[in-house]
């Protein structure tokens, strides 16, 4: 596996300013520089062994944070569920420190972060309830730990059978025609679903997904990196012939690809010949948004959540745009906010868009709601 | 260099002459290698064999012929030069004295008697029977039409097969053993006879090891498994207190390793618990129960029971509420139940729900293979006891920490003053005299 390299990419210290709308004769005043791009800090499981503590140390940390775990008032409108508490306490640990029989003192457990900073992480999870992946920069997602971080939506388990969908449709259309296949994942976020599409999508398949987000875009970069999914096709044919090695030489194309834009726009050169589409777009109706769950409303950004008034502006952009970015035959999968949006999706995708689309229908989660809507184009 | 050579040379096999078109190897007598019986002393068996040509009068009477080894039960019993047999040298009742002490009687008898043990352990007469029904199985032209059955019959009959060979290695190493030691002290020879006492020595100490690995030589006993761990009633179990994480209600462990199985086997039934309940503030004497139920994980795919995607219903649970964007959990537990059996399997300690899935299965797939397996038993008429099937009075062991303080299996009797350290993970004891105890009761096996 290719290990990532940290710090990331140079990040876009410069944004491309737009261009002024009438030029004046006069020189326009320097503007200041825009601020450096925020990223989140690296996982903490990924951060070197910077630090080390005495077991009893540890110990002292761990009844410490078992207790506040426990603490939680029993009158909360919102609780935080205590034994989920405790394994998020255990997972803390298994990420922050490292194998003590590689460490120089063996009386010594080898941390990834001071234990004064592992103390103010569980301050920051139970008192003031940022969420765990932030805490320690990853979500576990299927068989994948991917970088998260403020900025970028943390993916759902339910988002998790995206993948599956895909890899049913892979495999059901194995042997047919010889090109390559393209499949997008619209609004990425941290990369989850193109990074677990990548491992689907066969040897003709790769995967383009776009971000608006900067953070999102770079984060999702750092996972497809870690992944060896970048430039993996070039691996992978080198032992197929010197005619396939010159091409890949030549023209070299990476497995799954990140660009930054809105929806379809960064999918220009792929209109119409998209082998499929799918995305968790924002779906939850603006006036839901005060009310979400603490982890969520105070930290995950309203950028991935906000799907407008009804909630589904963006996934009627979404069914709009597949019309024209499918090719025949094309496959689609869209998460939404349950039952009432997939049912209303289906009704328009068959109705105001007839003919243009077989097989719709909405697909379960393992909670038994309408979770998806997928379907080909026609 | 020589030595390598020879038992490079050993290793020669040839096919079975009764059967050529068997794809089993057989390897002759002489051909055949000590591997696992002479685990540090092949120098030994080369030094013997140039002894063996210098004394071309002596090589008839050293050599013990086998024949027909493709009828495995019709073979002649191996001999000494002087007619001794293992059985016979077990009625000779010669003392069994320490490694130490005794002559080379002491250590004959010791082997004698380890052979038997362990013949006795693998079910000697079984194998024998099973044998000769695998050999004739394997002997039907038609056997190929059937690839999947003719794989089961050459892999059991392998199987039996390796061990047949390991046992009767060891007699025959123990018989020549004795007709060196007669040899040398015929000739005078004084080092060939401390050679031969040290070689003797070597495979007394073998044989003993080998009764043990005969203890686990059951059908999955070198498998992983899963251990399921259930607290019952009585006294007062106590699933959660309020603020206060007070027990396990049901726990479901992976034992990766050899003959994980093997041992944890022994583990089932229902555990019993004397002790001042921390959770009373009376401060009263407690009995709690747990049943400990067993599960192996074959390793052989082509021995699982093939499960039907549309029999399965998988299913998040403490799930509640909208779900999706709305929620932030990293709960991810999953349910999987087999529709047709009812048999249900649950994952939650993963860090995802693919990877909770993914567990959910394996444990699914290890107690639908665990119902099979116990159908095919009744089928068979055979009496294996069920292990997922534990009755609450089915007790095996107590664990009293008060008013006195012991640990006791009721089915061996073993039993220990100190019931922290069996707490604590000390089972050695009580596993290896419950696993000798069960499989040494059945006497007239052999």
């Amino acid at each position: 596996m290719l290990l990532p390299k940290l710090p990331l990419r140079p990040t876009k210290l410069f944004a491309s300013a737009t261009p002024p709308l009438f030029s004046t004769s006069s020189p326009p005043p320097p503007s200041p520089p825009p601020p450096p791009l925020k990223l989140p800090k690296p996982p903490l499981f990924l951060r070197p062994l910077i630090s080390s503590a005495t077991p009893t140390s540890l110990h002292s940390f761990h009844s410490w944070a078992k207790s506040l775990a426990l603490s939680t008032p029993p009158d909360d409108p919102d609780p935080l569920d205590p034994n989920l508490l405790l394994r998020e306490l255990q997972w803390l640990l298994q990420d922050a420190t490292g194998d003590v029989g590689r460490s120089q003192n063996p009386d010594l457990v080898p941390l990834r972060a001071d234990l004064g900073d592992l103390y103010g992480l569980w301050r920051e999870r139970v008192l003031e309830r940022r969420p765990f992946q932030y805490v320690v920069g990853c979500e576990h997602w299927r068989d994948l730990v991917l970088w998260v971080g403020e900025g970028v939506l943390i993916p759902r388990p339910e988002t998790e059978v995206v993948v599956d969908l895909v890899k049913e449709v892979v495999i059901g259309r194995s042997g047919r025609g010889d090109g390559e296949e393209v499949w997008a994942d619209l609004g990425t976020g941290s990369g989850a679903i193109a990074v677990g599409m990548g491992g689907v999508v066969g040897e003709r398949g790769r995967v383009v997904a776009t971000d608006l987000s900067e953070v999102a875009v770079e984060v999702a970069r750092f996972n497809v990196e870690r992944y060896g999914l970048k430039e993996s096709i070039l691996e992978l044919k080198a032992y197929e012939g010197l005619t396939r090695v010159l091409v890949n030489w030549l023209a070299p194309w990476d497995k799954v690809q990140i660009r930054q834009g809105s929806w379809f726009e960064p999918l220009e050169d792929v209109k119409g010949k998209l082998t499929g589409l799918v995305s968790n777009p924002p779906y939850i109706p603006s006036r839901n948004l005060p009310g979400l769950q603490a982890e969520v409303g105070r930290y995950e950004p309203k950028l991935a959540l906000d799907g407008g008034k009804s909630g589904m502006d963006h996934l009627i952009h979404l069914c709009e745009g597949s019309v024209s970015y499918l090719k025949p035959g094309g496959f689609f999968a869209f998460e939404t906010n349950g039952d009432e949006q997939s049912e209303f999706l289906v009704d328009f995708m068959v109705s105001k868009l007839e003919n243009n689309f077989r097989d719709v229908k909405a697909v379960a989660d393992f909670a038994v709601i309408k979770r998806f809507v997928t379907g080909f184009r026609s | 260099m020589v030595p390598f050579l020879l038992r490079r040379f050993r290793f020669k096999p040839f096919i079975n002459p009764r059967n050529p078109n068997s794809n089993v190897l057989y390897s002759s007598r002489h051909l055949e290698p000590h591997n696992g019986f002479r685990p540090s002393h092949s120098v030994f068996g080369w030094t013997w064999s140039s002894q063996n040509s210098q004394n071309p009068s002596r090589s008839q009477s050293l050599s013990v012929i086998y024949r027909g080894l493709a009828s495995e039960a019709a073979f002649v019993e191996a001999r000494t030069s002087d007619g001794l047999t293992v059985d016979g040298i077990v009625e000779q009742r010669w003392p069994i004295l320490d490694e130490g002490e005794g002559d080379w009687k002491s250590h004959a008898a010791a082997i004698a008697q380890s052979i038997q043990i362990i013949k006795k352990r693998l079910q000697w007469k079984k194998i024998m029977v099973r044998l000769d029904v695998l050999s004739a199985e394997l002997n039907r032209p038609d056997l190929w039409d059937d690839p999947v059955h003719a794989g089961k019959v050459s892999r059991e009959h392998g199987g039996l097969m390796g061990k047949l060979k390991e046992v009767r290695g060891l007699e025959q190493e123990l018989l020549e053993q004795i007709d060196m030691l007669t040899l040398a002290h015929e000739e005078n020879d004084e080092e060939l006879e401390s050679e031969s006492m040290k070689a003797l020595l070597l495979t007394r100490r073998s044989a003993k090891e080998k009764e043990h690995v005969a203890l686990l030589s059951g059908d999955h006993d070198s498998c992983s498994c899963f251990i399921e761990v259930q607290a019952g009633a009585g006294g007062t179990v106590v699933d959660e207190m309020p603020g206060e994480i007070a027990g396990i209600k049901r726990a479901t462990l992976k034992v990766d390793g050899d003959y994980a199985f093997g041992y944890a086997k022994a583990e089932v039934g229902v555990h019993r618990l004397v002790r001042i309940s921390p959770f009373d503030s009376a401060k009263r004497r407690h009995t709690s129960f747990a049943a400990v139920a067993v599960i192996p994980i074959l390793d052989d795919a082509s021995s699982h029971v093939q499960i039907n995607e549309s029999d399965l219903r998988i299913e998040r649970f403490r799930s509640g509420g909208p779900g999706g964007q709305h929620a932030n959990t990293t709960e991810s537990a999953v349910r999987i139940v087999h529709i047709p059996t009812g048999v249900t399997a649950t994952s939650q300690n993963e860090r995802s729900q693919h990877m909770n899935k993914a567990m959910a299965m394996a444990v699914l797939q290890s107690r639908l293979d665990q119902l099979e397996m116990a159908r095919q038993a009744q089928m068979n008429a055979q009496h294996t006891q069920s292990l997922t099937k534990i009755s609450w009075g089915n007790q095996i062991r107590t664990y009293v920490l008060h008013p006195y303080r012991m640990v006791k299996d009721l089915r061996t009797n073993y039993e220990v003053s100190d019931p922290d350290s069996v707490l604590e993970g000390d089972l050695d004891g009580f596993i290896l005299s419950f696993l000798s105890a069960s499989l040494d009761k059945h006497g007239d096996d052999l």
